[in-house]
């Protein structure tokens, strides 16, 4: 069983000492004057990059992830910051015993943006389409469901065998709800239940939610909700100076100081499962050599990185801290340059030159250090920094790369570890088995030591380096509450949003 | 023209004179670059992040550790390379379509002129943009790009310079005398046309300059891995706010060395021929566009 | 006049055709399949196929330009391969930001190099003449960005008074916004243009004063500095047009570095997204209407500059 997973356009975070937040991932948002929240208020917040279009269902890019999901699209199911998981269009669901059969009551009165109600029949026709389209993001995650059929309210999916991602899966695309039968472009609007509803698009500019004042739930304390893009860090950084933005995602950490002077801002910093991925093609060339891949993990000084960047810590394997199945992993690769210098030898590869593959947006500073410590092994690293649409044709689908770096912002995608046709193109029998095992077992505990089982795997066959893990950091405006701070790349509720 | 006598005129003018010191400033800086540095340009140093002018960072460090005077050496290497290539380019492009304008038959002189004039109006940085578009950005956009808008530039004012001494005396001589028309060039026109040539090469070659820092600055320049004054200019703008100082040392290099490279070429104007303003206003006055 | 008037609209019209087969040429060029990356990573041999067929990618090349240039004729420049948008409704959305911003640069431009440039050339051999000359100079060799980052340093960070980056969301609806926004990047772009063209005035009112009718309006007895206004100047004027002329493809090259340094939504940012995102019809047509415009500026200068000068006339 395998699945696809989506990789995010996020920007690098940069310098400052290591932060971290707290063990729960959540830390307390920016202290708020105690004046009453302002019903009419219009919220303006930064995100680094723009969707190319509104296509939830066919459109790579956590971009997307960020404006529709739990804002404009619900699904049965969503998750909180805690990574819980919480019914959201059901009013309940139930698992059976044996884990093959799931039954969500849907809720009532829930209107799409269009006014049109939400029957039980959306439902099944939004899992179906899902797992009938193979060219629909996530449709491979609702593999193992052999069965979609709504009685009355109720919603019942019944499994081939157990799955216990399913209702973390059910939180993300593939789980989302739109109408059957919908008339809408959906690369260009989005009708959906959610407290917003998608007003304006201005491409190369903004995005604007407006508050959906018959959303089933509570409607949210603001407005609207105006997604400004602004890639470049100091653009974003003078227009928070100067009261044009309430909120800046993606902040670098770095000018943490700078934003914060003045008191109107303050940085929020949160886990994430953002993982700085450099994907290693083992299929040929030096790279096909387990040692060279070793060489260049040790030659990396991860915790430069971390330092460069500001925020995030490190990583020595598939899984971060926030998903199940975590273990520190560093003792497969330590920052040794002289042991890689040594594995170098030994492979006979000293001296060679390796390209590598980077989307251009994520800024150079993790290009600069890759370059500088290779140098000091002996490898001759070449950039080559390319538009993303471009990384999705070369690397994404036809895996023609050597190194390749690219955050992967998705939580528990470790599936893509488990898929020879990823374009990780790493292919380990084993690390497959226990992925399946631990997808049919029920106790979550067991399944979460089959994944670091399969993880450990991973890291010792030198699969890929992770460079890091990246933090959330948020510039927060002091009169501006509710808004989320832990995986902000991925996910970006806004129903708890409040200005005053 | 007589070679000493050219050069002593240029060395006299304070044009000439400051145009000749920042450029061989900055062609004796490129080569120096290529055997050292007082510091690996691509050395990262996590530590010494930020680092104001000091010993031993005699203009400080970048947000990366690296030393911002041995990014500057390192990047008079990329900004001789791209404006000798575009150079290069540019004078074969230019010679090409001059003399296929002056010494060919009157229907590919007339097709040819068109087709200057026409391609004149394309910005060189559209000119990038439509290559990049296709090929990625790389510093060889940046060459080829400059090359071809100026190119054409050259071609133009080339020209007219070609058919004036075509029709001289010396040229009819030749041709009298029974010289191939290649042997013609070669002996007279090419000396004829070449002080109104080398001035517009250094003009280009100054565009070229300024065009290697606005593609890079746009991403479709110089790579990571290619230090370049218009790539630092990119790098260390995300931290002006917090760093100001540190993005006046590539800036100041460009705009010293585009100065230069248009001092140069106003000295070698007037040092060249005088009374050629006069004849060829059109060449006096037509300047290459700013490429930002 | 009339004879000319067509032979250079028939210039112009050979030009259009020129770089718009030079544009399209360039581009189908591209390495690597324009479908495949439309129809996405998942989908089948038969869906891009489809796609290419859609987008007419298997007709011969010149049937391919025709239909384009046919659809341009038509006033359809095609649509966004990302989003499917027509071009020319992102053309004119955009060009609500780059156009004032072009007009506003050159008006700045204007206003440093006539009054500058004139006097620096009747100055020419006194210390502030040669200091004007000289500082021009250097400001024209300044590059754009660099200008750009110096003066948000300025005003916008260190004293606050104009907006580092951005355009009012509500567009011109307030135009004071609007215009405290483009203030200074048409300063930067304005400043540095009018450096460039200060050179060409002083060059220009130089020649003049070489010319003889002003050396004979010299010998009526009028001073040099007479004779050059008023003989001298409308000469000058001419040179400026040509020179205008030229400049807009400055402004233009200025415009789209500009345009991504302030974050500006204008018709040069969007070029830059869009050639990194291979979306050709978009560059296309942003590609198409640039150079055209600067053609068709070309083509007015010029016959201007006719209308305008009696000995070119003559000449002929």
């Amino acid at each position: 069983m395998l699945r696809r997973t989506t990789v995010a356009a996020a920007a690098l975070l940069a310098a400052g000492a290591l932060l971290l937040s707290a063990c729960t991932g959540n830390t307390s948002p920016a202290p708020s004057t105690s004046a009453a929240a302002d019903p009419d208020a219009s919220v303006a917040v930064r995100l680094v990059s723009e969707p190319s279009n509104l296509d939830i269902r066919e459109t790579a890019g956590a971009a997307l992830d960020q404006i529709l999901i739990d804002n404009v699209y619900q699904g049965l199911v969503s998750r909180t910051p805690d990574q819980e998981i919480v019914d959201t269009l059901a009013s309940s669901h139930d698992v059976s015993a044996d884990g093959l059969t799931y039954t969500f009551t849907l809720r009532e009165g829930v209107t799409f943006h269009d006014g049109q109600e939400l029957t039980p029949a959306d439902v099944v026709w939004s899992l179906q389409q899902v797992k009938d389209n193979a060219t629909y993001r996530d449709s491979a995650r609702l593999e193992r469901v052999s069965s979609i059929t709504a009685s009355g309210q109720d919603i019942v999916l019944t499994l081939s065998e157990p799955d216990s991602s399913l209702l973390w899966n059910l939180t993300g695309r593939a789980g989302l709800v739109l109408k059957e039968g919908d008339t809408v472009d959906r690369k260009t609007a989005a009708n959906g239940t959610g407290p917003y509803a998608l007003t304006a698009w201005k491409k190369g500019d903004s995005i604007t939610l407006e508050r959906n004042d018959a959303y089933w739930g509570d409607a949210p304390q603001v407005a609207e909700i105006v997604l400004d893009f602004i890639p470049d860090t100091q653009a974003a950084l003078s227009g928070a100076l100067a009261g044009e933005l309430d909120v800046v995602t993606g902040f670098d950490a770095n000018l943490t100081d700078q934003i914060e002077a003045n008191g109107a801002f303050a940085v929020v910093l949160g886990k994430s499962t953002d993982k700085g991925t450099l994907a290693m093609n083992s299929t040929s060339g030096p790279l096909a050599d387990k040692r060279v891949r070793q060489a260049i993990r040790q030659a990396i000084d991860h915790d430069a990185i971390v330092t460069a960047l500001g925020a995030g810590q490190t990583q020595y394997g598939p899984i971060p801290e926030l998903d199940p199945g975590y273990e520190d992993l560093s003792d497969t690769a330590p920052f040794d340059p002289e042991a890689a210098k040594k594995l170098l030898a030994d492979a006979g590869a000293e001296g060679t030159t390796i390209t590598l593959t980077i989307p251009a947006f994520y800024g150079t500073t993790v290009s600069q250090i890759l370059v500088s410590n290779l140098n000091d092994v002996g490898i001759t690293l070449k950039v080559d920094q390319v538009e993303f649409p471009t990384w999705l044709n070369d690397v994404y689908m036809n895996k023609d790369y050597e190194l390749s770096f690219v955050l992967h912002t998705e939580a528990r995608d470790f599936e893509n570890w488990a898929n020879p046709d990823y374009y990780f193109a790493y292919d380990n029998p084993e690390v497959q088995k226990l992925y399946e095992q631990s997808l049919s077992e029920t106790d979550p505990d067991a399944s979460a030591d089959l994944l670091a089982q399969a993880a450990r795997l991973v890291a010792e066959d030198q699969a890929a380096d992770w460079l890091y893990n990246g933090a959330s950091v948020v510039a927060v405006s002091s009169n501006v509450t509710g808004f989320p701070s832990v995986n902000v790349n991925e996910r970006l509720n806004l129903a708890d949003v409040a200005k005053s | 023209m007589t070679r000493p006598g050219w050069f002593r005129r240029l060395w006299a003018l304070s044009t000439g004179r400051f145009g000749i010191i920042v450029v061989a400033a900055v062609g004796l800086t490129a080569v120096v670059a290529m055997f050292w540095t007082p510091f690996d340009p691509q050395h990262v140093d996590v530590d010494e992040r930020w680092l104001p002018p000091s010993w031993p960072h005699v203009l400080g460090t970048d947000g990366s550790g690296r030393d911002i005077l041995s990014l500057l050496m390192a990047g008079a290497k990329t900004t001789v390379w791209v404006a000798l290539g575009a150079g290069l380019v540019a004078t074969a492009l230019g010679l090409v379509l001059a003399a296929l304008g002056a010494l060919t038959t009157r229907w590919v002189r007339e097709s040819v002129a068109v087709l200057v004039d026409i391609l004149i109006a394309f910005p060189v940085l559209l000119i990038a943009m439509m290559i990049s578009s296709v090929w990625g950005g790389s510093l060889w956009v940046v060459i080829v790009s400059v090359g071809i808008g100026f190119g054409v530039n050259i071609a133009r004012v080339t020209r007219p310079e070609l058919r004036r001494v075509l029709h001289s005396d010396f040229v009819l001589a030749g041709r009298a005398a029974g010289l191939t028309p290649f042997q013609n060039l070669w002996r007279h026109l090419l000396p004829g046309v070449a002080p109104v040539f080398i001035v517009q090469l250094s003009w280009g070659m100054a565009v070229a300059v300024l065009a290697e820092a606005g593609l890079s600055y746009l991403g479709f320049g110089a790579p990571v891995t290619e230090p370049s004054w218009g790539l630092l200019l990119k790098d260390l703008q995300a931290y002006i706010s917090v760093h100001p100082l540190t993005v006046v040392w590539p800036g100041l290099a460009i705009t010293v060395t585009v100065l230069g490279l248009n001092l140069l070429g106003d000295g070698l104007r007037e040092a060249t021929d005088p009374t050629l303003s006069r004849r060829t206003a059109a060449a006096r006055i037509h300047q290459p566009e700013v490429i930002a | 006049m009339t004879r000319y008037a067509l032979t250079r609209l028939a210039l112009l019209l050979l030009g259009l055709f020129v770089a718009s087969a030079l544009i399209f040429l360039t581009l189908r060029v591209l390495p690597g399949d324009v479908a495949q990356l439309i129809a996405g990573v998942n989908s089948t041999p038969e869906q891009v196929e489809a796609i290419r067929e859609g987008l007419g990618l298997n007709q011969p090349l010149p049937v391919q330009y025709l239909t384009w240039i046919g659809g341009v004729l038509r006033g359809d420049l095609g649509t966004s391969l990302l989003t499917g948008t027509p071009v020319v409704d992102e053309l004119v959305q955009k060009g609500e930001v780059t156009i004032p911003l072009g007009l506003l640069s050159m008006t700045v431009a204007l206003v440093i190099a006539l009054p500058l440039g004139v006097l620096s050339a009747m100055r020419r051999g006194h210390r502030d003449g040669t200091a004007l000359s000289v500082g021009a100079q250097a400001v024209a060799a300044v590059p754009v960005v660099w200008a750009g980052m110096m003066l948000v340093l300025v005003f916008a960070v260190w004293l606050g008074i104009l907006p580092a980056q951005g355009f009012p969301r509500s567009g011109w609806d307030d135009p004071a916004a609007a215009l405290r926004a483009l203030l200074l990047p048409a300063l930067t772009i304005g400043v540095v243009e009018g450096a460039m063209l200060l050179r060409f005035v002083r060059s220009a009112t130089l020649q003049a004063t070489g010319e003889d009718f002003v050396r004979t309006a010299a010998a009526k007895g009028l001073t040099r500095n007479q004779a050059l206004i008023r003989h001298g100047l409308p000469t000058v004027g001419l040179s400026i047009i040509t020179v205008l002329g030229l400049q807009v493809a400055g402004i233009i090259v200025g415009a789209v570095v500009i345009e991504q340094l302030f974050s500006l939504p204008g018709i040069g940012r969007m070029l830059v997204t869009d050639v990194g995102n291979r979306d050709l019809p978009m560059v296309q047509g942003e590609l198409l209407v640039l150079t055209g415009f600067v053609l068709i500026v070309g083509f007015i200068v010029d016959l201007v500059h006719r209308v305008l000068d009696p000995r070119q006339r003559e000449a002929e």
